[in-house]
């Protein structure tokens, strides 16, 4: 070869090179924009998720609602320290040190600004909120779902029952707080609303249950038993006209209960609590739990493993938190039978006859605690069948049947209808009986004031452990002398009826929310 | 096809008529100021490719030299020299050493630059340095040599370091980008520290802009060993260390247990607990730690002959934890690979084989610093003490866990991270280069759950003990199997020329892009029926029967793309002046589509005022410079894949009866608008050199802006718990960073050099959120992020005292409900009473202050090193010493606990129910400050000759102690607390401990 010819192949290899790059970069172009648009793998969004159409479309977004039920921070903890712990039905339980600060405020007030609970509870209930929020917006604004206007209305219904239900338990826990009805275009500006008044609460509330109450079905197919009703929505709905003293309309929705055909007192009261009495003619609104041995835990809710006898190895059935009081121990009539069954009296040396529970099992000596809740106490034959010992598949009994017809007598004895009421008091009386001439004398005074006295008293012992007496008390205006009476004397009638706004809210909103008096 | 198989043929051709006409040359390269050999240094035949590197004499052998060419001779620290070959066949070459080592050239990412010529602030950090100590992970190494640069090290084994460059710029994402022989990477695990030539810490943004989006936190550029050329080279490397943990914390023991137990129960009115059959004296934390190996080996071979240069290196690295059974071990194969088809085509390819096995932790730090004291450990080998009745609910038997756990995950995970290059040379001043990339990762994990053993459970009050086995565990399985693919090209054309000797251009212009995604499955069953044995050959899912209802699975995947064209020009005139301009236009799949490109750029000035006329008649300065920056960089590492799509979970179920429904719920608050975060900044930087060379100071100011941030809220509050990410507020960061280093010698046979660094950065939230005011909590309001103050900072209020009696109460403010024995605080507003609104700003927990230096000597065949380091200005949250859930064990200062008037002003009284003393306080931080000796080195070379040799060139013994001597005020086992998260760091929950290393090395060369 001579120089002219390795010049030439020189050159031929540059221009191959050349060639080469620019192809190789002409080649990449056109696909640029393919290049870049990545979808999401192994997940949908909002644009791509198949919802299913037909008569459900919008279950979906409530089954998201209903799944918060379960939630820690709804239906546990929090839950049980505000409702029950704070009551003079309960104690904190547990060790002494147990829980620490945060569990003995509860219990023996005040609960200070940085509580952990109130926190979570406000974070968890405005999570349900939100929740049922984005359900509402889609079915008002989702044209990608094809739906007849019932269905619309009846899943709206349903979305607004559960709102109702979330603004309820935060109006009657913190008072003023801040009444979000929409999913937010900015999203970030929703941790910045100011508090609205408890009247413009309650009437949000009232508005949402009158709706739900109008377009849910009074029943649905046992595929889906536990959904809300009419009748939930109805005896919500009596619970806060009750709450507000509005009597009349409190009579009339817990009538709408009695009336809807739906709900009877055949259950025995053993049996109520059991996992076998779930969804009963009792119930008119239950979270609902349930586990397997695949998920033990993942479909249920932590509320009757908080609860659980705190003991070792078999007995080591949960934390051994919100143990009855000996208050509560002490409310009953002589031999009222729903005594041993609310309060699970653990053994002792000196009484030989307790201790047992309602599966006749004797509990070992030296618990730390003397009473358990029984209402919570899991069949063992199902911990076995599970594997599990903390019992997550108890659902949480929201409102029961009894509590309607009680509501229905207080109503009445409040409007001069004294009959009407001591005829309810004795429906509920007399189931408590269960066939007992000895026991639970019916009540027959006349005087409407021996008569409130009697169905608060009534209230308190057919509900015990079940999350209301704290309420009840506020809003009957006793709760000083009813808490100081158990010995819970710090409890100041200015101050702890509220839970203070949590800190954190106030300092995450930088002021806009304002602190409960007193705090 | 047919032309393809001509090229080659023809390229073929073309090599064997050089060879013609060539000669072969040999020499020495000398330092000219001794006659010294100096090892390595280039010998190029000027404007080819083609040339050798010097051995360990100092000689060089070049074949195929044309006899009219030039040698361009060059070593780092030396002045070039050319040489007209001149028909010779032996040419000794001697080096002055050059003015600086200024003539350093370093990577900037698609190229280099003499450093002289930066106008940005780049500091390299040689291997040796690197490969010195006893790390697994080359990042470890980096501690305390660069100026601006955090290492947060962990002596988990295997574990990264967290890395943060001029402190935290965003909510989010904070951590660098890693370039890797022009890869982008995340993380740098795959490689053995005895592989690395070099690594870049790039910091300010005009060094930056050429990355685009990944790189807006700083950039880290790694460059890995190459073949020296002109010989054959065996090497090897070894280190074997023992480790040991320094500092445990100060817990009880069980007779101060029981002394504080009892104080507690009785400040809360409760009954004597009764210890009689709890005979105990464990200390759970000596049962947990142990003394661990660690050791590191590689052997590298490495060949150069005329046309192709060849390296192969194999690693072997194992770290055992020092907490039990803790275990990370790595095999690590190179190969890399160039071939110079011409002096005009370059084609190559690395390749990088990595494999690790992992052996989590068994033991629980947090377990063993909980447990109760005065229970003793097991009975025999299946039955295991339970804790006491006060917090068997939350503590369980951390020997027990620890025996339980050991040895049932099998983690391994193996990589290929590979490249081929093409490097074409063209008329004379063009070279256009392409390059793919590809990093291909697997991981494979397998678990057990075993059963648990025997619990023997004390009788408390009276009652007797009895043994509990839980009947309703049962063993289970799973599998986890993860893969992970990286693509990368890169496509670059560089014109560099030098006009008229004075105006010295480079520019490039390029294009690349970068893809990745991944994909995960993990299955689990459980056997409801038999007892899976303890024997890893049946932990697959097959073991247990498909019909066990017990049976879960699931699998994800990930995918993303970024595209990009990039341009530079580095100018620099008479040497003087100089002039860097850098532009890049990126888009990113992550990025809804209508906003998806950007465009970003920098400018760099740079004045070498020594070399002005004016310049001669000043005296002791041998080089200065001056120079500027600014630029404007995104960043969109914090941003998820398709987070700007509306995003939907249906993980929650809904439960009627028994019946258990999907649902549909927003996994996210989508923000379509979202952006990358702008980083802007300047860096004003000036370079000295000094007294005869012998001191290099450089002093760099920075002012940089990050906007649009992008932060992952949790929506707080009314607004529910998803997460939002949305481009929020502004923070600044402003520093100074000075480097210093001294190096002499005294006589011939000893030399010394000293570099200290120092650099200090000042964080501040210009703010968060353009049209409204709230503030981000951090570790559940522990740290708060509000505007106008630093990002992340503690919050609570200041520990003024402890109250001492009634009197004392009403004397000072204090809560409604403060007691004596309480904490009293600091009245901030001076209402009368301790309020929320008494609450500051308590400290930052990052360091302000960073610091370290680097002390060598030598004399003769010995050489000494002692690295120092540390941090100042931070501060750390005890937050393990707020757990007050159960009776726990206490710490020693609980020891000191009010018991009454005038007992003690600090430690409040013992009573977990007193919540006002577990609000967030200065009461539970303490000064961050540490100083550490990092590294202190003793080495000895030998250099035998002769017979003796059996082959050794040059061997090098050394001892060493890697954090031998910490000094700080912290209670925990090391002063480094997490930093990884922007809004919520600083918190010791028990961290991994930072164990001293004692060890051997050897780096012996063939």
């Amino acid at each position: 070869m001579n120089n002219n010819k390795m010049r030439f192949l020189y050159k031929k290899i540059r221009n191959y090179g050349l060639t080469l790059a620019l192809a190789v970069v002409a080649s990449v172009f056109p696909a640029c924009k393919d290049f870049l648009d990545r979808d999401p793998q192994g997940e949908y969004t909002e644009d791509t998720y198949p919802y299913p159409q037909g008569a459900g479309p919008y279950d979906q977004f409530l089954f998201a609602v209903y799944s918060e039920l379960r939630d820690f921070d709804v239906h546990s903890l929090s839950f049980i320290a505000v409702t029950s712990i704070r009551s003079d039905d309960a104690d904190k339980g547990s060790t002494p040190s147990d829980g620490g600060s945060n569990a003995i405020d509860m219990d023996n007030f005040p609960v200070t600004v940085n509580n952990g609970y109130a926190n979570a509870m406000w974070e968890g209930y405005y999570n349900l909120i939100t929740r049922t929020n984005i359900a509402i917006d889609q079915i008002q604004n989702n044209e990608a779902i094809e739906a007849s206007p019932e269905v619309k209305v009846q899943s709206e219904a349903e979305a607004r029952f559960m709102r109702a239900y979330a603004y309820f338990m935060l109006v009657r826990t913190y008072g003023r707080v801040p009444l979000i009805t929409e999913v937010f275009d900015d999203p970030a500006a929703q941790s910045n609303v100011p508090q609205n008044n408890p009247a413009e609460i309650y009437a949000q509330i009232e508005n949402d249950l009158q709706f739900a109450a109008a377009n849910l079905p009074a029943s649905w197919d046992p595929l889906f038993i536990g959904r809300a009703t009419s009748g939930a929505a109805n005896g919500m709905l009596a619970k806060v006209y009750l709450t507000q003293r509005k009597w009349s309309q409190a009579l009339g929705a817990a009538n709408m209960v009695i009336m809807s055909g739906q709900y009877d007192l055949s259950t025995p009261y053993d049996r109520i609590f059991r996992e076998e009495g779930e969804n009963s003619r009792e119930s008119v609104f239950e979270v609902q739990a349930t586990a397997s041995r695949t998920f033990p835990e993942t479909n249920g809710v932590q509320y009757a493993p908080i609860q659980g006898v705190r003991g070792a190895g078999v007995w080591n059935l949960g934390w051994g938190w919100n143990t009855p009081s000996a208050a509560l121990a002490a409310a009953y009539e002589p031999g009222d039978p729903r005594r041993a069954r609310t309060i699970l009296f653990t053994s002792t040396t000196t009484e030989a006859n307790e201790g047992l529970t309602i599966y006749g099992e004797k509990t070992p000596l030296g618990l730390p605690n003397p009473r358990y809740n029984h209402k919570v106490y899991t069949n063992p034959a199902r911990r076995t069948a599970i594997g599990s010992q903390g019992g997550w598949w108890m659902n949480v009994r929201i409102l029961r049947y009894a509590d309607v017809v009680l509501m229905y007598a207080e109503a009445a004895n409040e409007m001069g209808q004294t009959q009407e009421a001591l005829d309810k008091l004795e429906m509920v009386r007399a189931r408590a009986r269960n066939g007992n001439p000895d026991i639970l004398p019916p009540v027959t005074t006349a005087s409407q004031t021996e008569l409130r006295e009697a169905i608060r008293r009534e209230r308190r012992v057919e509900l015990g452990m079940e999350h209301d007496r704290f309420f009840d008390l506020v809003r009957w205006g006793i709760a000083r002398e009813a808490l100081h009476a158990a010995g819970k004397t710090n409890f100041n009638e200015n101050r702890d009826v509220l839970l203070p706004i949590p800190q954190n809210q106030i300092d995450i909103s930088r002021g806009v929310l304002t602190q409960n008096p007193g705090y | 096809m047919k032309n393809y198989l001509l090229l080659v043929l023809c390229m073929f051709s073309f090599q064997v008529l050089f060879a013609q006409e060539n000669i072969s040359i040999r020499g020495t390269v000398t330092d000219a100021s001794n006659g010294q050999p100096l090892i390595g240094a280039g010998v190029q035949v000027k404007g080819t490719t083609s040339g050798g590197q010097t051995d360990i004499d100092g000689n060089y052998t070049i074949e195929n030299v044309p006899s009219n060419a030039t040698l361009v001779v060059r070593y780092i620290g030396y002045l070039d020299q050319e040489i007209p070959v001149n028909n010779r066949a032996v040419i000794n070459i001697a080096l002055e050493v050059s003015a600086s080592e200024l003539e350093q050239v370093v990577v900037i990412g698609y190229g280099t630059q003499r450093k002289r010529d930066l106008t940005g602030s780049i500091t390299s950090v040689g291997g040796e340095e690197i490969a010195k100590q006893p790390n697994l992970n080359p990042l470890s190494s980096l501690q305390g040599k660069v100026a601006g640069l955090t290492v947060v090290n962990s002596g988990q084994a295997g574990a990264s370091p967290t890395i943060r460059i001029r402190g935290v710029n965003s909510t989010n994402n904070t951590n660098p980008l890693y370039v890797v022989d022009g890869i982008f990477q995340t993380n740098i695990d795959y490689l053995n520290p005895a592989d690395i030539e070099s690594m870049e810490v790039l910091r300010d943004p005009s060094s930056i802009a050429i990355f685009g989006l990944q790189g807006g936190n700083g950039v880290i550029v790694v460059t890995t060993k190459r073949a020296a050329r002109g010989e054959t080279r065996v090497n090897f490397q070894s280190t074997v260390g023992v480790q040991r943990v320094q500092k445990k914390i100060d817990v009880t023991d069980a007779a101060g247990f029981r002394q504080l137990y009892d104080q507690q129960l009785s400040n809360l009115g409760a009954a004597p607990f009764d210890y009689t059959n709890y005979t105990g004296n464990t200390n759970w934390q000596d049962l947990i730690f142990r003394d661990a190996l660690i050791t590191t080996n590689n052997l590298s071979i490495s060949n150069s002959g005329e046309k192709t240069t060849t390296m192969v290196s194999l690693g072997y690295n194992n770290q055992e934890g020092v907490l039990k059974y803790d275990k990370h071990e790595r095999f690590i194969l190179r190969l890399n690979q160039e071939i110079r088809v011409t002096d005009k085509i370059k084609v190559g390819a690395d390749l990088n084989g990595f494999h690790y096995n992992q052996q989590p932790a068994a033991a629980n730090l947090n377990n063993a610093l909980w447990a109760a004291p005065i229970v003793p450990v097991q009975t025999d080998a299946t039955t295991y003490y339970a804790m006491p009745s006060f917090q068997r609910a939350q503590v369980g038997n951390p020997i027990a866990t620890l025996n339980r756990n050991t040895g049932n995950v099998i983690d391994k995970g193996y990589r290929i991270v590979g490249s081929v290059f093409a490097e074409i040379n063209f008329l004379n001043d063009f070279t256009f280069r392409s390059a793919g990339y590809a990093n291909l990762g697997y991981n494979s994990i397998r678990r057990y759950n075993p059963l648990p053993f025997t619990e023997l459970i004390v009788g408390e009050n009276g009652q007797p003990n009895e043994t509990f086995f839980n009947p309703l565990v049962r063993t289970s399985v799973g599998q986890e199997q993860a893969e992970n693919r990286r693509f990368q090209q890169d496509h670059t054309l560089t014109y560099s020329k030098t006009i008229n000797e004075k105006h010295f251009v480079t520019a490039l212009a390029g294009f690349t892009t970068l893809f990745t995604a991944d994909s995960r499955i993990v299955g689990n069953r459980q056997d409801t029926l038999l007892n899976i044995p303890r024997n890893p050959s049946f932990w697959y899912l097959d073991i247990v029967d498909q019909s066990t209802p017990v049976l879960t699975n699931e699998g994800r995947g990930n995918e993303s793309a970024l595209m990009s064209y990039f341009g530079r020009i580095n100018y620099a005139y008479n040497d003087r002046y100089l002039l860097n301009l850098t532009i890049r236009r990126d888009a990113s799949s992550n990025i809804a589509p209508n906003n998806r490109a950007g465009t970003f750029g920098s400018v760099g000035l740079g004045w070498v005022m020594s070399d002005e006329a004016f310049f001669e008649n000043i005296k002791g300065i041998d080089f200065l410079k001056l120079r500027a920056s600014w630029g404007t960089v995104g960043s969109a590492l914090g941003i998820r894949n398709n987070i700007f799509r509306p995003g939907v979970t249906i993980a929650n179920r809904a439960v009627f009866g028994d019946n258990v429904n999907t649902s549909i719920a927003p996994a996210y608050v989508p923000d379509p608008n979202l952006r990358w975060e702008v980083v802007r900044g300047i860096d004003l930087g000036l370079e000295m050199r000094s007294f005869n060379n012998r001191l290099t100071s450089e002093i760099v100011f920075y002012d940089r802006t990050t906007k649009d941030i992008i932060t992952d809220l949790r929506l707080p509050g009314t607004a529910g718990d998803f997460t939002y990410t949305t481009n929020l507020g502004e923070i600044s960061n402003k520093g100074v960073e000075i480097s210093l280093a001294w190096s002499d010698n005294i006589g011939s046979d000893f030399f010394y050099s000293f570099a200290p660094n120092v650099s200090y950065n000042k964080n501040k939230v210009e703010s968060i959120g353009p049209s409204f005011d709230f503030s981000i909590l951090g570790n559940g309001g522990i740290n708060r992020t509000i505007t106008g103050e630093s990002i992340g900072h503690f919050f609570g209020y200041r520990q003024t005292g402890i109250y001492q009696t009634a009197a004392d109460l009403d004397n000072r403010a204090s809560w409604p409900n403060s007691l004596p024995g309480d904490i009293a605080y600091e009245d901030v507003n001076g209402d009368g009473e301790i309020t929320p609104a008494d609450r500051v700003n308590l400290g930052s927990p990052f360091p302000t202050w960073n610091f370290g230096g680097a002390f060598s000597a030598g004399y003769k065949a010995f050489d000494f090193m002692v690295d120092v380091q540390g941090v100042a200005g931070n501060k750390i949250y005890t937050q393990r010493r707020t757990a007050n859930f159960a009776a726990l064990n206490y710490e020693t200062n609980r020891l000191n606990a009010w018991t009454g008037p005038g007992t003690t002003n600090i430690e409040p009284i013992l009573d977990n129910t007193r919540g006002n003393n577990y609000l967030m306080s200065s009461y539970f931080l303490e000064p961050g400050d540490y100083f550490r000796f990092r590294n202190v080195q003793v080495g000895y070379t030998f250099r035998p000759t002769g017979a003796s040799a059996i082959g050794i060139k040059q061997l090098r013994l050394s001892i060493s102690g890697q954090n031998i001597a910490t000094f700080s005020r912290t209670s925990g086992y090391t002063p480094e607390a997490p930093l990884e998260n922007p809004i919520s760091s600083g918190a010791d929950n028990g961290i991994y401990p930072l164990p001293a290393v004692y060890s051997f090395g050897v780096n012996a060369t063939f």
